[in-house]
């Protein structure tokens, strides 16, 4: 079985928005679409004891997704490699799944024409990802702070990562069991 | 090119006034359904003779709020084409809601048919049977449909304000006894007829009979108006003093930020103690003021608590989509071609 997940070493995350952009271009999103922005709460600390921290985003694949149970046309679906998407001939444009949603991985454009609205989100590039390649944010980081692969394989960078080390997911406690891991920054400790 | 592009997935509104005014109306129209079949089911026995004339007017506008509905609902979406999948899903709220909604709407508007004046003298009048199966169709859906909108709202974990057991018994209330309301202001106008002949003998005028129900509806709205004034007031204390930060974040809004003109003013006064007020006082106040300000209060709440959509940010969330363009900066199209 394969399973899909991505870790964040926020340590290696320098803020530069490269996959952000990345992912514009490769899934051509409209200007008020983004699927994977990298947020931060500024630089924090008195000087010289200075640091900031990159958080980078994108849909959690959850292993538990609230999102595709309430979408009442089967639109939003998981795959059995974890992948979660939309079929856009399918969505009716709803919302539901964008209400259900805790990460606020999905979003409609309101530049899309008139009764040709869907509701979009990351796919993990399951095109590209399912030929054996790495999702384009992934592909572009160039600080290899987007880690990609299969969590069932032992061998892997992920599962390595997410079995060695101390990964945090973001709000746990909702009971979504999201398959992206953070590695923390260390937070400007020494 | 459009410029009302809003890239703050954080404090935007992906639900807005199409959905509050289908919650609002689905529960108004379930209620009517549930209400006028309720009192067919239990007086019609007594008195020998169908009463769902005295409230034939209230059942059509029943029917049509959960037809008005509907169409908000349809026409909110972003494809509205695709909308006949919906029936596909087997596991979606909005599914179930789009079914009993569909199911009350048709059996509510057959029982209605058999109300069109008795002149008419249609062919199907002595068709009671079928009557008698809308009226139990109508009655379970129509509280279903009730049930359905508050309980589509609490059912999302991610919407700290929503996700709570509080807010379907807040519109439930809320729905009934904007149903009720609507009953009592429209019982015994056209289409009923002035004389019902009652177990096939005696005829009683209409609006006697009438008052008697408005009675009875003015007392239920009563209990139902000093309920909800209560389940509102736990729902937002509540939200502040046991929520997550968020949904504390949102409830003092209410309280005493930008909300509470509207919640004190809007829905603790107007909409729910002076109605008490003027159902206890009886009189003009009673029949049609307190009615109408119960409505108007049904759907302000339903517009509040949907404007109350607020979500858990990620650390770093607020600021990074506060610093998005909005879509009118020149930069975005300085290199569009010019068309002629
Ligand atoms: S992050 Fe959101 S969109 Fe992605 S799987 Fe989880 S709930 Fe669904
Ligand atoms: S917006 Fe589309 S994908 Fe989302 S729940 Fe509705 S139909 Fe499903």
């Amino acid at each position: 079985m394969t399973r899909y997940a991505m870790v964040m070493d926020q340590r290696r995350c320098i803020g530069c928005q490269s996959c952000t952009v990345a992912c514009r271009t490769w899934n051509d999103l409209p200007l008020d679409i983004i699927f994977n922005p990298i947020v931060t709460e500024g630089v924090q600390g008195i000087f010289p004891d200075v640091h900031a921290s990159y958080t980078p985003l994108i849909c959690m694949h959850c292993d538990n997704p609230p999102c595709t149970i309430c979408c009442p046309t089967n639109a939003s679906q998981q795959d059995e490699d974890g992948i979660v998407w939309v079929d856009s001939s399918k969505c009716m444009g709803c919302k539901v799944c964008v209400n259900a949603c805790p990460y606020g991985a999905r979003d409609v454009s309101a530049l899309d024409p008139f009764l040709k609205s869907f509701v979009r989100k990351c796919d993990f590039c399951k095109d590209r990802v399912r030929e054996g390649e790495q999702p384009y944010c992934v592909a572009t980081c160039h600080q290899n702070a987007r880690i990609f692969g299969d969590l069932d394989d032992p061998n892997s960078d992920v599962s390595k990562l997410v079995n060695g080390l101390g990964v945090t997911t973001i709000f746990p406690e909702l009971g979504t069991e999201p398959q992206v891991y953070y590695i923390p920054d260390l937070g400007g400790a020494k | 090119m459009s410029h009302a592009m809003n890239n703050d997935k954080l404090n935007k509104h992906f639900w807005v006034w199409p959905i509050a005014c289908y919650l609002f109306l689905g529960g108004l129209g379930g209620g009517i359904l549930f209400f006028a079949g309720l009192f067919d089911f239990i007086f019609a026995p007594m008195i020998g003779s169908s009463i769902g004339s005295v409230f034939a007017l209230g059942i059509f506008i029943g029917v049509a709020a959960l037809g008005i509905g509907s169409f908000l609902l349809v026409f909110e979406l972003g494809q509205p084409f695709v909308f006949l999948r919906v029936f596909l899903s087997k596991t979606a709220i909005i599914k179930w809601g789009a079914v009993l909604l569909s199911v009350a709407l048709i059996f509510g508007f057959v029982y209605f048919l058999f109300y069109l004046p008795p002149e008419w003298n249609l062919f199907y009048y002595s068709w009671t049977w079928i009557r008698d199966i809308c009226c139990a169709v109508m009655m379970v859906t129509g509280i279903c449909v009730v049930l359905y909108t508050g309980i589509l709202l609490s059912s999302f974990k991610a919407r700290a304000f929503w996700n709570t057991p509080v807010l379907p018994v807040l519109f439930t209330a809320s729905a009934l006894s904007t149903a009720s309301a609507l009953l009592a202001v429209t019982a015994g106008l056209w289409p009923a007829p002035e004389f019902l002949i009652l177990g096939g003998f005696a005829a009683v005028p209409m609006h006697d009979l009438s008052e008697i129900f408005v009675e009875y509806l003015h007392l239920i709205d009563t209990v139902l108006v000093a309920f909800e004034l209560v389940v509102l007031l736990v729902y937002v204390v509540m939200m502040y003093a046991a929520g997550n930060n968020t949904a504390r974040k949102m409830a003092l809004q209410w309280l005493r930020g930008s909300f509470a003109p509207l919640f004190w003013g809007g829905l603790v006064i107007c909409g729910l103690l002076l109605p008490l007020f003027f159902y206890l006082s009886g009189g003009v106040l009673a029949t049609i003021i307190a009615p109408i300000l119960v409505l108007a209060a049904g759907l302000l709440l339903r517009f509040m608590v949907v404007f109350s959509d607020v979500r858990r940010p990620i650390p770093g969330e607020e600021r990074f989509y506060s610093r998005l363009p909005k879509g009118d900066e020149t930069f975005l199209f300085a290199n569009d071609s010019k068309s002629h």
